[in-house]
C-alpha cells in the first residue's frame, strides 16, 4: 500500500499541482480570515449559527478560528474533488492500469485515499497557517489582543482544529470515493453526490429538523464545525463514523469483487 | 481454393523459426484449461484451453467479440473467471498477485494521468509495481519517444500514447508481455516500428502475447499462434505449421491472356489439378497428386513448350494467416 500512497504524493506533489494547491490555501485563508474578522462582534448573527465573537477571536484558539470557520464551507469541495478524482481512475481506465500492477485492489483504493488526505492535510495545514499569519494582521484593527494565541492553549487549539477540519475531510473522502466507486463514472458519481449532499439534503432538512442530525453530509459539516445546536459534536463524529465505515466497506467490497472491465 | 492467393513480396519481417527449439517439457508460460467468463447470458469464453511456450512471440487472433481481450484480462487477474483453471509463469491465476510483478501489459487502450507528462506517467506506474529503479529515459528512447517524456500525455497523439502503453508494460523487465492491439491507432510508419520492436523483444527471450486484427502483422511476428472464434480455441501451434498446413501450388500467367484457356485445357487433360482465378491458372497438383513446387513447376513448363504457350511468371503459392484463420473458422478446429 505504501507504494500507491507514494504514487499518489509523486502525482500531488509535481510543482504546479503544489503551486495549485498552495495558491488556493492561501485563497482560502484571506477569505476566511477577511469574513470572520469583518462579520465579528459581541454575538453571532449568521442565521447557521457559524461565525466567530470577538471574545473568540480573543480566547487562545483565536488565531486558528477563521481557519476552523472557513474550513466547515469547505468539506462540500473535498467531497466533490474526490468523487471527481476517483471516478476518474475508472472512467479514463487508470485504475485498470494500476490494478495489473497492484492486483491487491484494496491496496489501491486505501492507498489512493491516504495519499489524498495526506495531500489534503499538507494543504490544511499551510491554510491555517496562513490564516494565524492574516488573522494576526487583522486583530489590531478590530482592537483585539492576540497574547492567548501564543499559549500552549492557542497551539492546542490549532492543533484540535485541524484535526477537526480532517476528521471532516475524511468523511467526506470516504464518502466520494464510495460514490466513484458505485458509479465508476465522474459526470454520474458527480451529479448523484451534488444533488444529495447539496439540495436533497438542505430542502428536507428544512422541513424535517431530524435530516441535521442523521444525514451524512449535515453531520459531517457539524463534525467540521465542532457541533451545531442541533447536533453535538461527539454524536456528529460518532454517527458520522458509521457513514464512513459503510461507505469504506462499500468500495472494498465493490472494488475486490467487481471485474475492472473499463 | 477459394482461400489461398497467389505469392506476395517476401516479409519485412519473417517470423523467427524458433517453434523448432520450443521444448515441450518446459512449463508453459501460460496454461488454461476450460476457462469460460460469462456475463449474464452472454458467454465471452468458452472452455478455453491453451497453452503458450516459454520464449515464443505468441499472435493471439479473433475476430472482434471473439474473446480475446476478455480472456488477456483473465490472465492479468482483471476479470475473475466463472470457470476454469490455469496458471501464468507457473502460478494460479487466482493469485495475479504471485506473478504480475513478472508480466507487462497493454490491454484495451492505454490509460495515464492526462496532466503528467510521459516520463512522469512512466515513474508513478514504476512506483506502483515497485521498480523504482526503472530507467524512464531508457525504455522513451526504446519506443520512440525519448524527445516527448517531458510533455504532458494529454498531449500526445493516438500513436505515441500506444507507444507509451508499451513502455509502461516493459517497466520491470517482464518475462511475459500481453499486448492487447499494440498498433492501434498507429500510421503505417508507426505499425512497422511497433511490429519490429515486438520482434525484438521476443529476441531477448522473452514471451510475447499480442492480439491483433491485422493478421499479415502477426503472421511478420508471431511464431506461435492462438486461434480463437466465438470464445474456443480453433488453432494453436506453430505459425509455420500452419501455414504449411495450407495448400501448395504454384501461380501461373502466360504471355498473352488467351493461353491461359490454352494452358488450362492442356494442363487439366493431363491430370494436373487446375483453377483459374484473377487471371491466373492455380496448379495445386501434378498428375500423380505431387505438390511439390520444383516438380510442378518443371511439369508445367514442359506442358506449355509443347502446346506452344509461353508462360510468363510462375509463382509458388502463398498461404497467408488470414486465409488458414478464415478455413478455420469456416471448417471447425484444427
Amino acid at each position: 500500500m505504501t507504494a500507491v500512497i507514494r504514487a499518489e504524493l509523486q502525482r500531488s506533489g509535481r510543482r504546479r499541482s503544489l503551486l495549485i494547491a498552495v495558491l488556493a490555501a492561501l485563497a482560502f485563508a484571506a477569505i476566511a480570515s477577511t469574513s470572520v474578522f469583518s462579520s465579528a462582534g459581541t454575538t453571532i448573527t449568521s442565521e447557521n449559527g457559524q461565525g466567530a465573537t470577538l471574545a473568540d477571536l480573543a480566547s487562545a484558539g483565536g488565531g486558528t478560528k477563521a481557519f476552523a470557520v472557513g474550513a466547515s464551507f469547505a468539506g462540500f469541495v473535498v467531497f466533490v474533488l474526490f468523487i471527481g478524482l476517483m471516478a476518474r481512475e475508472f472512467s479514463e481506465g487508470t485504475f485498470r492500469a494500476l490494478a495489473m500492477r497492484e492486483p491487491r485492489r484494496v491496496r489501491i483504493i486505501v492507498g489512493k485515499v491516504i495519499g489524498l488526505l495526506v495531500v489534503a492535510l499538507g494543504v490544511g495545514v499551510v491554510a491555517e497557517l496562513a490564516t494565524f499569519v492574516l488573522s494576526l494582521a487583522l486583530a489590531p484593527g478590530q482592537g483585539i489582543d492576540t497574547s492567548a494565541w501564543f499559549s500552549l492553549d492557542g497551539l492546542s487549539a490549532a492543533f484540535g482544529d485541524l484535526g477537526t477540519v480532517m476528521l471532516g475531510v475524511t468523511g467526506w473522502a470516504l464518502i466520494g470515493t464510495a460514490l466513484a466507486v458505485i458509479f465508476r463514472s465522474a459526470p454520474i458519481a458527480l451529479a448523484v453526490g451534488f444533488a444529495w449532499a447539496g439540495p436533497f439534503e438542505n430542502i428536507v432538512s428544512r422541513s424535517w429538523e431530524t435530516g441535521n442530525r442523521v444525514f451524512p453530509g449535515r453531520l459531517l459539516a457539524a463534525v467540521m464545525s465542532g457541533g451545531t445546536t442541533e447536533v453535538s459534536f461527539g454524536r456528529a463524529v460518532a454517527l458520522s463514523a458509521v457513514y464512513a465505515a459503510v461507505a469504506l466497506g462499500v468500495s472494498l467490497v465493490l472494488v475486490v469483487r467487481r471485474d475492472v472491465t473499463s | 481454393m477459394g482461400c489461398m492467393t497467389p505469392a506476395s513480396a517476401p516479409s519485412v519481417l519473417s517470423p523467427p523459426n524458433l517453434s523448432a527449439s520450443i521444448d515441450p517439457n518446459v512449463q508453459p508460460v501460460v496454461s488454461v484449461s476450460g476457462l469460460t467468463k460469462r456475463y449474464g447470458q452472454r458467454t465471452a469464453v468458452s472452455g478455453l484451453d491453451l497453452r503458450l511456450p516459454r520464449g515464443v512471440v505468441a499472435g493471439f487472433v479473433g475476430p472482434n467479440g471473439s474473446g480475446k481481450t476478455t480472456t488477456m484480462a483473465m490472465l492479468l487477474g482483471l476479470v475473475r473467471p466463472t470457470a476454469g483453471e490455469g496458471t501464468v509463469l507457473g502460478r494460479s491465476i487466482t493469485e495475479p498477485g504471485a506473478y504480475l510483478h513478472r508480466v507487462g501489459a497493454l490491454i484495451e487502450s492505454p490509460a495515464f494521468y492526462g496532466s503528467l507528462t510521459g516520463a512522469e506517467n512512466l515513474r508513478l506506474f514504476a512506483t506502483v509495481g515497485r521498480h523504482d529503479d526503472v530507467d524512464v529515459e531508457g525504455l522513451l528512447d526504446t519506443v520512440g519517444l525519448g524527445d516527448r517524456g517531458r510533455d504532458r500525455y494529454r498531449t500526445y497523439s493516438l500513436g505515441m500514447k500506444q507507444r507509451l502503453g508499451i513502455a509502461a508494460a516493459l517497466i520491470g523487465d517482464p518475462e511475459l508481455l500481453i499486448l492487447d492491439e499494440p498498433t492501434n491507432g498507429l500510421d503505417p510508419q508507426g505499425v512497422r516500428e511497433v511490429r519490429a520492436l515486438v520482434g525484438e523483444l521476443a529476441s531477448e527471450s522473452r514471451s510475447v502475447l499480442v492480439s491483433s486484427h491485422d493478421l499479415s502483422e502477426l503472421e511478420q511476428i508471431c511464431d506461435w499462434l492462438l486461434l480463437i472464434d466465438g470464445g474456443s480455441v480453433v488453432y494453436q501451434g506453430p505459425t509455420r505449421d500452419l501455414l504449411d498446413g495450407g495448400p501448395r501450388g504454384l501461380a501461373v500467367a502466360t504471355e498473352h491472356e488467351h493461353e491461359l484457356a490454352i494452358l488450362r485445357s492442356v494442363l487439366t487433360d493431363d491430370g494436373f489439378a487446375v483453377d483459374a482465378r484473377d487471371g491466373a491458372l492455380v496448379v495445386t497438383a501434378a498428375p500423380g497428386g505431387s505438390s511439390d513446387p520444383v516438380a510442378l513447376g518443371a511439369a508445367i513448363n514442359r506442358n506449355a513448350f509443347a502446346a506452344g504457350v509461353t508462360v510468363a511468371t510462375l509463382q509458388p503459392l502463398r498461404t497467408t494467416l488470414e486465409d488458414r484463420f478464415l478455413d478455420l473458422i469456416r471448417g471447425g478446429t484444427s
